[in-house]
């Protein structure tokens, strides 16, 4: 068996933190620390080096944006350590700004995510292991706010869901079994939406989301 | 009777004792301030206040009478109506000048009336020219001011003219080359008095007698006239009293709107911190414990089922399922009653609040936003849910395929507009029945002087620009 994920909480509700924490531990996951501040979770990563960290994005002093700043500044001084956005809300511009250089190790989730268990542990390992998760809310957001209407009204219904899908960092396998349909249909979509999109295919996870999103932003 | 006269005599002594006594200093002190007034330096100012207050009003009352009668003339087109906003606008300055005039020479400290502030635009400015209270009462006094300078120039300039032609007298007296005289001599001496013809000692120490008393005179004789200035300035050219009470009014609603917005924002924030945290807690509870069951369930029908085992398994789990999907809605419920108090991406300011609005629009939205400062919590609450309302008002009644907002500021304003490309012919007597969101935004933006202001011609594009200012 491979050595569990290491994880670092940072949320500042007693209650959810302690909640996250029993989950976590449950599905086997290594908890090197729970925090409630930013200060608190910089210390932390520094002695521990966890393999991901999970950030309410409002935390102490100002409960606003601490947590994206945070991930900011965490994401240049440690490479490879995945982070996990969690709120109450989506914020287009916080997407922006989180998944300005790469979304590579990235996550942006709203905090109801955490109710269905297995999804969420799912894009933890995801995040941790370098790949994407973006909440739904946050491919809806990008979506409205795209220029790029009539290119996303070239795609059938079919291929705006893998795409949602895609958005939201999901491997082919993932997009398949939540769609209900095989691998090589899911293959297929993707290819056409590339070439529809007139982007070239890209193999990793992570890069085509950020090919994806980088298309839809501009 | 003898007693009466008597007491009479002693009640007169004693008056003359009294005086005498009692008031001696004081008697001396006002001799001391008679003497003395003619070389006081308050003298002089006031002195000074009259002739340049003179050479303003006349100044005044040309360029008032020349501008106003042309916007008077003028006043059936658009220009007249500028003309007299211009003149009111310069009556102002006027005003200024006066009370500039009065705490240099007179010390009088009148409050400077509120800045003129006009709202955004030409008619903006057209509208607060012409409501300007400040600049009509100054106008008020550059016209009064004309009979005062007149009065000034008659009493006080007359007295020290006065003064000085009988002190002088003596010296030309009688020579016939008698300088004009105008004022108070006129009066009191008779008309051939001056001819030439009257001469001899007496007339000479009479007039020279009668011109100590009017270059002491003089100084007093200023001063009532400047009493009089003083009291008219001190009414017209302090701050209206109806102006200082709006603005006291003004400053006691901003509070309100401020802590008003303040409160929302705290009962957002325990909202955020309490219940919705809770919630999330207890919804991921419910997701532990589903999927749980879930994995016994599977165990249970591995091994030899027992029926009635699965069946009140699938029971427990129907209700958790249930108690699961409660959860996640009421979740989704409260984050949208939350955002409805205060929307908390506000905090770190408007344009990452409008940008989730704009792309959580079904219409796509293009979102322009050039902001130098931040206003008030309280204005980019209304500025975010005007916003909301409208661009949920596009996506239900105006058919659009494009919407557009832009936020920009100028002089102490923020000016939204929020464009779209639908059918057009929107009014708000009839968006108001059909949202009473917009009638409620409306009631908001004029609690803090705002405009709403909607341009919906058939066939569209529709127009709204809501002007806010940048503090309530």
């Amino acid at each position: 068996m491979t050595a569990p994920l290491r994880v670092v909480i940072a949320e500042d509700s007693a209650v959810l933190r302690d909640g996250l924490v029993q989950l976590l531990v449950d599905r086997g996951f290594a908890i090197t620390g729970a925090v409630g501040d930013p200060e608190s979770l910089r210390r932390s990563i520094e002695r521990d080096r966890p393999d991901v960290a999970v950030v309410d994005i409002r935390m102490p002093p100002t409960f606003t944006d601490e947590g994206l700043r945070v991930a900011i500044e965490l994401r240049r001084l440690h490479e490879g350590l995945g982070i996990l956005l969690f709120s109450q809300y989506i914020e287009t511009r916080y997407a922006a700004d989180l998944l300005a250089d790469d979304a590579a190790g990235i996550g942006y989730l709203l905090k109801d995510r955490v109710a269905d268990v297995s999804d969420f542990v799912e894009a933890l390992v995801r995040v941790a292991n370098g790949g994407t998760a973006l909440d739904p809310e946050v491919v809806t957001q990008l979506l409205g706010a795209s220029r790029r209407t009539d290119s996303i009204s070239v795609l059938s219904a079919r291929e705006r869901e893998v795409l949602s899908l895609m958005a939201e960092g999901r491997s082919n396998a993932a997009i398949a079994r939540a769609l209900v349909i095989s691998d090589g249909a899911v293959e297929k979509h993707v290819a056409n939406i590339f070439t529809k999109f007139d982007l070239p295919v890209s193999q990793s996870d992570h890069r085509r989301v950020l090919a994806v999103l980088r298309f839809l932003d501009s | 009777m003898e007693d009466n006269g008597m007491q009479v005599r002693s009640r007169f002594r004693e008056i003359l004792t009294a005086v005498a006594g009692t008031r001696e200093d004081q008697v001396r002190a006002t001799a001391r301030t008679i003497v003395r007034e003619p070389f006081a330096k308050r003298t002089w100012s006031e002195l000074a206040f009259l002739s340049i207050g003179a050479l303003l009003a006349f100044f005044g009352i040309a360029f008032v009478a020349v501008t106003l009668s042309a916007g008077m003339v003028l006043a059936i087109t658009f220009f007249g109506l500028g003309i007299i906003a211009l003149s009111v606008r310069g009556a102002r300055g006027f005003g200024g000048l006066h009370r500039q005039l009065a705490r240099s020479y007179l010390g009088e400290e009148i409050e400077e009336p509120d800045e003129f502030s006009p709202r955004p635009g030409f008619l903006g400015w057209l509208q607060s020219s012409l409501r300007d209270r400040t600049g009509w009462r100054s106008m008020a006094y550059v016209g009064l001011k004309v009979p005062l300078a007149v009065l000034g120039i008659l009493v006080g300039f007359a007295f020290w003219w006065d003064a000085f032609f009988c002190l002088t007298f003596p010296v030309w007296g009688g020579s016939g080359n008698s300088p004009a005289v105008y004022g108070l001599p006129r009066v009191i001496f008779p008309n051939n008095f001056f001819s030439g013809l009257q001469t001899g000692f007496f007339y000479e120490f009479g007039v020279f007698l009668a011109g100590v008393v009017f270059f002491f005179a003089a100084p007093w004789a200023v001063r009532a006239v400047v009493y009089v200035d003083r009291r008219v300035l001190r009414v017209l050219l302090a701050p209206d009293p109806v102006a200082v009470r709006v603005r006291s009014l003004e400053q006691a609603r901003a509070q309100t709107v401020d802590s008003s917005a303040a409160t929302l924002r705290r009962i957002e924030r325990d909202l955020h911190d309490g219940t919705q945290a809770q919630l999330v807690a207890l919804a991921m509870r419910l997701g532990m414990a589903k999927e749980k069951l879930a994995e016994y369930e599977t165990l249970a029908n591995h091994e030899e089922p027992d029926p009635d085992l699965v069946r009140q398994l699938d029971h427990v789990r129907q209700l958790v399922d249930d108690a699961h999907r409660g959860a996640k809605e009421t979740i989704v419920e409260l984050r949208d009653l939350a955002r409805g108090i205060h929307p908390p991406a506000l905090d770190t300011g408007l344009e990452g609040a409008l940008a989730t609005l704009a792309a959580r629009s079904t219409i796509p939205t293009e979102l322009n936003l050039s902001l130098e400062g931040r206003p008030t919590p309280a204005i980019e609450a209304i500025a975010y849910f005007c916003v909301a309302e409208l661009l949920a008002n596009v996506a239900q009644h105006a058919h659009a395929s494009r919407a557009s907002v832009s936020c920009t500021e100028h002089g102490g304003w923020l000016r939204l507009v929020v464009r779209d490309d639908g059918t057009g012919g929107a009014q708000l007597s009839r968006l108001g029945s059909s949202s009473s969101g917009l009638v409620g935004l409306t009631d908001r933006v004029h609690a803090v002087d705002g405009r709403l202001d909607i341009a919906s011609p058939p066939r569209g594009p529709t127009v709204v620009t809501v002007d806010l200012p940048l503090h309530a």
